[in-house]
């Protein structure tokens, strides 16, 4: 009789804490004891991931003159941009609730959330190096950690918001309080893709190229940069971008002081928690065959 | 799992891929089977896949140290990482019971812009350790690894043994249960190499350690048992000087002969008595003779060699003679190189002899690790040939 094994990652822990390397385990692991060995393994690495991201951080600004405002500047270029070809009259944003340059950063923040935290998480595993293949430990460390450094950077543009809301006098609704927790979902979905991002980018080279590809073209068919535009196509595009209604929603927060569509933005909460815990349970999964591959 | 094994590998094989895009299209099928849930069916061989691991299976009981030799690509590494749990076996099985400590790569997540001090934080924690236990822990690392006042110095200022030093002085802190040592001391100097093992063997107790080292005294002197692995398949385990002593052997293809003979070279050394020899003495008098048939050199002969230490993969000297006469067809030709007292240390040797064409660029014969000789010392050695008088 043909056995049939399922999956590579296979740890099976007896009672006496003895591991088990062997191809292909079997099913009979069992689906939720494979979910348990998962969050025991992240909560065991809180550490590892806190340590990561502070090595990166003080990689990252150490021997930059600049240092942290490297987050500002390129946030404040865009915008510069934006600002001068709306004033110009070669593009017409319409109007937006509050004044365009905070409107423009306020949304162009959210959004490099996704953007830089997409291109770190899907770059992590490589940039990694031979620590990957030498050294075992839990590799989702290494995208959490890069997605750290995106919120981090995050952070600091709050600065920058405040001090631009503050010279054109918004007043920010109290609901921005809440910002926090609505960015969950959008961290989630970045992570989800991040991971499976960086394990294929570890396999082929084409992927980094891909995602500054999409992140780029995706900056413009979303409402980042400029408010909801009411014409038909775009709301059929908007209807089929989660990243649309996670950005305006968040932005919501802030300017309208609610969000427009609970029902739709529960939803694709959902939909975010779904697609990580999907691409997470891939990742443990294939994480040794990328090993052997990297 | 019999009693008292901490590591138990069974019947276990490993595969690679020679080719890159083929690897990379393996992968991918790989890892979507695994994602559908099906099995990768990684016992069978695809095109262009290799065993680099095949069928080797051995125990290890607590406290006992194990050391595995064999020539590059013989697969030592690929076992040291599949008992990590970086790779999983494609054939066969493996049981772990304990905490593993590996040194496969010393270092191995440093980052090169970080002081010392961070990257002991940050190394330590890949490593699995908490801050509480690195901090119980510094004091004894910064002292073991020597490197004093460049604590606070990024390491990529570091020398290649500094970093060595502190890569080593972190990953023995961690306290494992199975210690995993590839071949990394390589790199230190002597009296650092010697605290290492001396480390090693002062934790033997407690361990079970698993090393791979090309030095043969390193294994000799820490190992109770070794491995020797030929491209993959395990050629033999069990007692270290019972192993060591077939090591040669092998890897020449034939005993200690005294003369060597092909196509286009003989070679053969000779005594003080004219009579061929492979056991050198330290201090007597030694001729190494060269015959070169069947050759072509256009713009004359030009002849290189050297002494290559198998134990320590050093070379001892480099000789390099030109004959500018000799030149055209070579039917046979003769040369012998004389030392009055031989000098080289003790250790087995090979010569490693190049033959070229007016030029090193034209090589028409190349000779490598043919011939196998040992040099011995007797009672009087020039090193050790002092006196101290008041």
């Amino acid at each position: 009789m043909r056995k049939k094994y399922v999956i590579i990652k296979v740890f099976k822990m007896d009672e006496r804490g003895v591991k088990l390397y062997q191809p292909d385990a079997q099913i009979k692991k069992g689906w939720l004891s494979l979910w348990r060995q998962m969050f025991s393994e992240l909560i065991g690495s809180r550490e590892l991931i806190w340590r990561l991201f502070v090595r990166d951080f003080l990689a990252k600004y150490k021997q930059a003159v600049f240092g942290v405002a490297w987050a500002l500047i390129m946030p404040l270029v865009m915008v510069g941009v934006f600002v001068f070809l709306n004033r110009a009259g070669v593009i017409n944003i319409g109007t937006t609730d509050i004044p365009y340059p905070a409107f423009a950063l306020l949304g162009l923040s959210i959004w490099q959330v996704f953007a830089t935290g997409l291109t770190a998480c899907s770059n992590s595993i490589v940039a990694g190096g031979s620590m990957v293949v030498k050294i075992n430990f839990a590799k989702e460390s290494l995208v959490i950690a890069s997605l750290a450094q995106a919120l981090f950077d995050f952070l600091v543009r709050i600065g920058l918001l405040v001090v631009v809301f503050v010279i054109l006098r918004v007043v920010p609704a109290w609901t921005t309080l809440l910002v926090p927790f609505a960015l969950i979902p959008l961290l989630l979905f970045t992570l989800g893709l991040g991971l499976i991002l960086s394990l294929l980018t570890a396999l082929m080279r084409d992927i980094p190229h891909i995602v500054t590809l999409l992140t780029t073209f995706l900056l413009f068919l979303t409402p980042v940069l400029y408010p909801v535009p009411q014409g038909k196509l775009f709301a059929i595009l908007n209807r089929y971008n989660p990243l649309s209604t996670l950005i305006i929603e968040i932005r919501n927060l802030v300017i309208v002081g609610r969000i427009t569509e609970p029902l739709r933005f529960m939803i694709i909460s959902l939909f975010c928690l779904f697609l990580f815990l999907v691409c997470w349970r891939i990742f443990h999964l294939v994480e040794p065959r990328m090993a052997e591959r990297v | 799992m019999a009693s008292g094994a901490v590591i138990n590998v069974n019947n276990t094989s490993k595969k690679f891929c020679r080719l890159l895009r083929r690897s990379m299209q393996y992968g991918i099928q790989d890892i979507a089977l695994n994602t559908l849930g099906l099995s990768s069916q990684s016992q069978k061989l695809r095109k262009g896949e290799f065993w680099a691991v095949d069928n080797v299976s051995f125990e290890l009981k607590k406290g006992e140290t194990l050391g595995i030799i064999g020539p590059n690509g013989a697969g030592k590494t690929t076992i040291l990482k599949m008992l990590n749990g970086i790779f999983m076996p494609d054939k066969g099985t493996i049981e772990i019971n304990g905490k593993v400590g590996a040194l496969i790569e010393i270092g191995a997540g440093f980052h090169p812009m970080l002081t010392g001090r961070e990257n002991i934080y940050v190394n330590g924690a890949i490593l699995g350790m908490s801050k509480r236990e690195i901090d119980k822990k510094f004091d004894s690392i910064v002292d073991f690894a020597e490197i004093g006042d460049f604590l606070d110095t990024p390491v990529k200022f570091y020398s290649s043994g500094m970093y060595v030093r502190l890569g080593f002085a972190i990953a023995i802190h961690c306290d494992p249960d199975i210690l995993l040592v590839d071949e990394v001391l390589a790199v230190g100097d002597i009296d650092f190499q010697n605290k290492c093992l001396n480390k090693i063997s002062e934790i033997k107790e407690r361990t079970s350690n698993v090393i791979i080292s090309h030095n043969l005294n390193t294994i000799r002197l820490v190992c109770d048992r070794c491995l020797f692995l030929l491209k993959g398949e395990q050629i033999k385990i069990g007692d270290v000087s019972q192993v060591l002593n077939l090591y040669p052997q092998y890897i020449f293809g034939h005993d200690q002969d005294e003369r060597y003979k092909s196509e286009h070279l003989d070679f053969e050394i000779l005594d003080g008595n004219q009579l061929p020899t492979s056991k050198l003495i330290v201090n007597k008098e030694y001729h190494l003779k060269f015959t070169l048939k069947q050759l072509l050199a256009r713009e004359g002969l030009l002849v290189a060699f050297s002494f290559l230490n198998l134990t320590n993969n050093y070379t001892q000297r480099i000789e390099i003679k030109r004959f500018s006469h000799i030149k055209n067809k070579i039917d046979s030709f003769s040369f012998t190189i004389s030392f009055k007292h031989i000098s080289l240390p003790p250790g087995e040797y090979t010569i490693k002899l190049a033959i070229s064409d007016g030029d090193f660029l034209k090589r028409i014969f190349y000779l490598d690790r043919t011939l196998v000789f040992s040099v011995e010392e007797t009672e009087s050695s020039k090193f050790l040939d002092y006196v101290i008088t008041e």
